[in-house]
C-alpha cells in the first residue's frame, strides 16, 4: 500500500500544508468586494446586504446564510458558522450560529424551520428560534434595529429545496418534512413554529 | 480481543490482578460496539410507506375487503411498521451509543487505578465471537436485524444467569457483566488502592466537555403522528472522572444499570423466553423511569415485534414476514476478504477497498479514544475527540456505510446475493508511516477521483498509534 508522509509540521488538525514560501512585502487585497458577516440561516444577518444574495435592506431581514453550506455536525468552519440540533451536548445545541470555533457547530447550515433540538433546555423545539432568539439579543445588546425574517419560523426544508436543488441534514431516523403515519406536517410544523414542543 | 480469557474458575479480582481485570471489562464493552453496529445499519429505518400500504392494500381486496377498508387497513399496519422500524434503530443506537460511554468509564477507570488503557485491536478478530470471559460462552455474530439476534443481544445484558445449562462447562467466575463488575466493586471497596489524581499526567475523558451526548438524531424515532420520541433520559448518566473509591463505584454502576437494570429487574424465562406483559420499576436504569436498561430496550424491540407480526398475520392475506420491509439482506459474519476487489457494471464502487477504508476508519476511532489517555498539551484532547471522533463517528463512517450498503455481491462462501454491509474488522495499521496517512490511502484506493468525504478526511487530526505503550 502507497504510504504518504507527511510533514512534521503539519498541523493536529490535518489538512494540506500551505505550500509555497512565506509572503513578503505588502499583501495587496484579493478583489474589492466588501466582506461579509459570516451568519448560519435566514434572518440572522446583522447587517445590510449581508445575506447569500446582498439584496436584504437591513439586519434581521436575509435570504439566507452567509457561512457555507454544509449537512453535519464538525463540519463548520469557523466561529459563528455551525447550525445546531441534531447532534451534540445540551450547551452546543443551546447556540445555533454561535459556536465558539470552527468544527464546533453540531449540526448543518442552514437551519430548516422543522429541525428541533435533541437536547438541552430548548429539546424538542425549534432550532430557528432559538438561533433567532440569540441573534434578536445580540442586536438589542447592540442598540439595533432588526426587521422580521422572510419566513416567520425560518425556512421550510421544501423551500430549501426549491431555492438549492437540495437540502440535507444528517440523522438516520427520517425526513421530518415528510408524510408519514397518521401526521399532518402543517399542524407540526405551526406547533413548532409557536414555540412549542414536537 | 483477548483470545484466553483471564478469569478462571478460582479467579477473584485482588489489587495484583485490578488492571487485567479492568481491561477485560474494557474489551466486553468494545465487543459489544460493532454487534450492535452491525444489526443497527441492517435496518432500513424509514421504509417506504407508500409501497408496504398499496402491497397490502391489494392483498386485502384480494381477499374480499372493500377497498375503503383495505385502504384504511393497509394505512393502520403500514404506519405501526414505520414506527416499529424507526423504533427499533433507535432503540438499538442509544444501547450503542451507551455502550462507548461504558468503554470510556472502564477506560477512566483503568486509567486511575492501574494503568494505559489499550483500545486498538481489541475488537473481536474471530466471528462467531464470545464476550471475553463470559460463561457459559455463547456465539454472538454480526447478522442482521432478527428475533435471534434480539435473543443474542439480551443474552449479552442479561441481568441473571443465563439459563441453559447444557451449556455449562465449568464452575462460573462470572455469569453476568453485572456480577462481573461487582468482583471489581468488591476489590476497590476493600482494599486500600492509590488512585492516579494527576490528571495532567494521567487525563481522563470527564464531563462537560460536550465528548459525550445521551440523545441525538439517531436514537430518536417518531410516533404514529410523526412526534419524535426520545430513547434515552437527558438526565441520563455522563462520563465521571475517577479520582477515588466513591468515583469508581459510581462508573461501575452506570454501566451495570444501563446494562441490566436494577435489582430485581426482568429477565429471561426457562428457554429464553420474553415476558412480553409489562414494564416494571426495576428495569428502568434510573430513578426518574424515564430510561429502560438494554436488556428492556431490546426486550420491547422483541415483543413489539412478536406483536405486529401477529397484526399482520390476523389480516387473513397469508404469510406476511414483516422484516422484508425493513431489513436489508446483508450476511452473517462477512470479510472484506469475500468483497469483489473490483468495479464491476453492478457495483459502481469497489466494495472491498471502500470496506477497508470504513475498517481503518473504525479502527482509527479506537487510536483516536487511546490518544485521549495520553499526556497532553493545551487542549489536544478536546480537539482529538471532538473534531477525530466525532467527525469520523457521525460524519465520516455513517456516509460511508450508506455508501457500502447500496451494492450488491455474491458471497463466495455460500453463492447467495447480498448487500455489502460494514464489517467492523479491525484494520491492522502498520507502523512504518502514521494511521492517517494509511487512512488517506485507503481513501483514494476507494475513491481514486475523490467525493464528498475527501476534505473530511484530510481534516482529521494525525494522532500516532502506541506501540508497547509509547506513541
Amino acid at each position: 500500500m502507497a504510504h504518504i508522509n507527511y510533514s512534521p509540521n503539519l498541523s493536529l488538525c490535518g489538512g494540506p500544508t500551505p505550500g509555497g514560501p512565506a509572503p513578503t512585502g505588502p499583501l495587496a487585497p484579493a478583489s474589492t468586494t466588501t466582506p461579509v458577516e459570516l451568519h448560519v440561516c435566514m434572518g440572522l444577518n446583522a447587517c445590510k446586504g449581508h445575506d447569500r444574495t446582498g439584496a436584504n435592506n437591513c439586519a434581521g431581514t436575509g435570504y439566507c446564510a452567509t457561512a457555507e453550506r454544509h449537512n453535519c455536525q464538525t463540519l463548520n468552519n469557523c466561529r459563528g458558522q455551525g447550525g445546531c440540533g441534531l447532534y451534540g451536548d445540551a450547551e452546543q445545541q443551546m447556540n445555533p450560529g454561535n459556536n465558539e470555533c470552527a468544527w464546533q457547530g453540531s449540526c448543518a447550515v442552514p437551519i430548516q424551520a422543522e429541525r428541533f433540538s435533541t437536547l438541552g433546555d430548548n429539546v424538542g423545539k425549534s432550532v430557528w428560534l432559538r438561533a433567532r432568539k440569540l441573534f434578536e439579543d445580540r442586536m438589542h445588546k447592540a442598540n439595533r434595529s432588526y426587521g422580521d425574517a422572510p419566513f416567520k419560523c425560518g425556512p421550510p426544508q421544501n423551500w430549501l429545496i426549491s431555492v438549492l436543488g437540495s437540502y440535507d441534514s444528517c440523522g438516520n431516523s427520517g425526513n421530518k418534512s415528510c408524510s408519514f403515519g397518521f401526521d399532518s406536517p402543517k399542524t407540526n410544523a405551526k406547533i413548532l413554529c409557536e414555540g412549542g414542543k414536537e | 480481543m483477548m483470545q484466553n480469557t483471564f478469569f478462571r474458575a478460582e479467579s477473584e479480582v485482588t489489587p495484583a490482578n485490578l488492571g487485567e481485570a479492568i481491561q477485560q471489562a474494557i474489551e466486553i464493552e468494545i465487543a459489544t460496539i460493532p454487534i450492535y453496529l452491525y444489526t443497527y445499519y441492517s435496518i432500513n429505518r424509514v421504509p417506504n410507506q407508500a409501497a408496504v400500504s398499496g402491497m397490502i392494500s391489494q392483498k386485502l381486496v384480494s381477499a374480499g375487503y372493500s377497498l375503503q377498508d383495505a385502504t384504511a387497513t393497509a394505512l393502520d399496519v403500514s404506519a405501526d411498521l414505520m414506527v416499529y422500524a424507526n423504533k427499533a434503530g433507535a432503540l438499538i443506537m442509544s444501547v450503542a451509543i451507551e455502550e462507548m460511554l461504558h468503554m470510556a468509564l472502564s477506560s477512566n477507570l483503568k486509567q486511575a487505578l492501574a494503568g494505559f488503557p489499550e483500545l486498538v485491536g481489541k475488537s473481536p478478530s474471530v466471528w462467531p465471537a464470545c464476550l471475553p470471559g463470559h460463561e457459559p460462552p455463547f456465539y454472538i455474530d454480526r447478522a442482521k436485524f432478527s428475533l435471534s439476534q434480539l435473543i443474542t443481544f439480551m443474552k449479552i445484558e442479561s441481568p441473571h444467569p443465563l439459563p441453559d445449562a447444557k451449556l455449562l462447562r465449568a464452575p462460573i467466575p462470572y455469569k453476568t457483566i453485572g456480577q462481573f463488575y461487582d468482583m471489581i466493586i468488591e476489590c476497590i471497596s476493600t482494599h486500600k488502592l492509590e488512585y492516579r489524581t494527576d490528571t495532567s499526567r494521567y487525563p481522563q475523558l470527564v464531563p462537560g466537555k460536550g465528548y459525550y451526548a445521551q440523545n441525538n438524531i439517531d436514537t430518536i424515532f417518531y410516533d404514529r403522528e410523526h412526534k419524535p420520541v426520545f430513547t434515552n433520559s437527558p438526565k441520563s448518566s455522563d462520563l465521571i472522572c475517577i479520582a477515588d473509591k466513591d468515583s469508581a463505584i459510581s462508573a461501575i454502576k452506570i454501566i451495570v444499570d444501563q446494562g441490566e437494570g436494577n435489582t430485581g429487574a426482568q429477565h429471561f424465562g426457562p428457554d429464553y423466553a420474553v415476558d412480553c406483559s409489562k414494564v416494571i420499576p426495576e428495569d428502568y436504569d434510573n430513578p426518574e423511569r424515564t430510561e429502560l436498561c438494554h436488556f428492556e430496550k431490546f426486550a420491547q424491540v422483541y415483543c413489539e415485534y412478536v406483536s405486529l407480526q401477529a397484526k399482520f398475520d390476523s389480516l387473513g392475506i397469508g404469510v406476511i414476514d414483516i422484516s422484508q420491509f425493513f431489513v436489508i439482506d446483508v450476511p452473517k459474519n462477512p470479510s472484506t476478504v469475500n468483497y469483489p476487489n473490483k468495479i464491476t457494471a453492478e457495483n459502481p464502487i469497489n466494495l472491498a477497498a471502500v470496506s477497508n477504508l470504513i475498517n481503518a476508519v473504525y479502527t482509527y476511532l479506537f487510536v483516536m479514544v487511546e490518544n485521549c489517555y495520553k499526556k497532553q498539551t493545551g487542549s489536544t484532547q478536546y480537539e482529538i475527540f471532538m473534531f477525530g471522533i466525532h467527525k469520523s463517528m457521525i460524519f465520516i463512517l455513517n456516509s460511508l456505510c450508506g455508501d457500502i450498503m447500496v451494492s450488491t455481491y455474491k458471497d463466495p462462501i455460500d453463492g447467495k446475493t447480498y448487500y455489502a454491509a460494514p464489517t467492523f474488522e479491525d484494520y491492522p495499521f502498520g507502523l512504518a508511516s502514521s494511521p492517517k496517512s494509511q487512512l488517506v490511502a485507503l481513501y483514494y484506493l476507494a475513491y481514486p477521483t475523490g467525493n464528498y468525504l475527501e476534505q473530511r478526511v484530510l481534516d482529521l487530526p494525525d494522532v500516532p498509534l502506541q506501540y508497547n505503550g509509547i506513541f
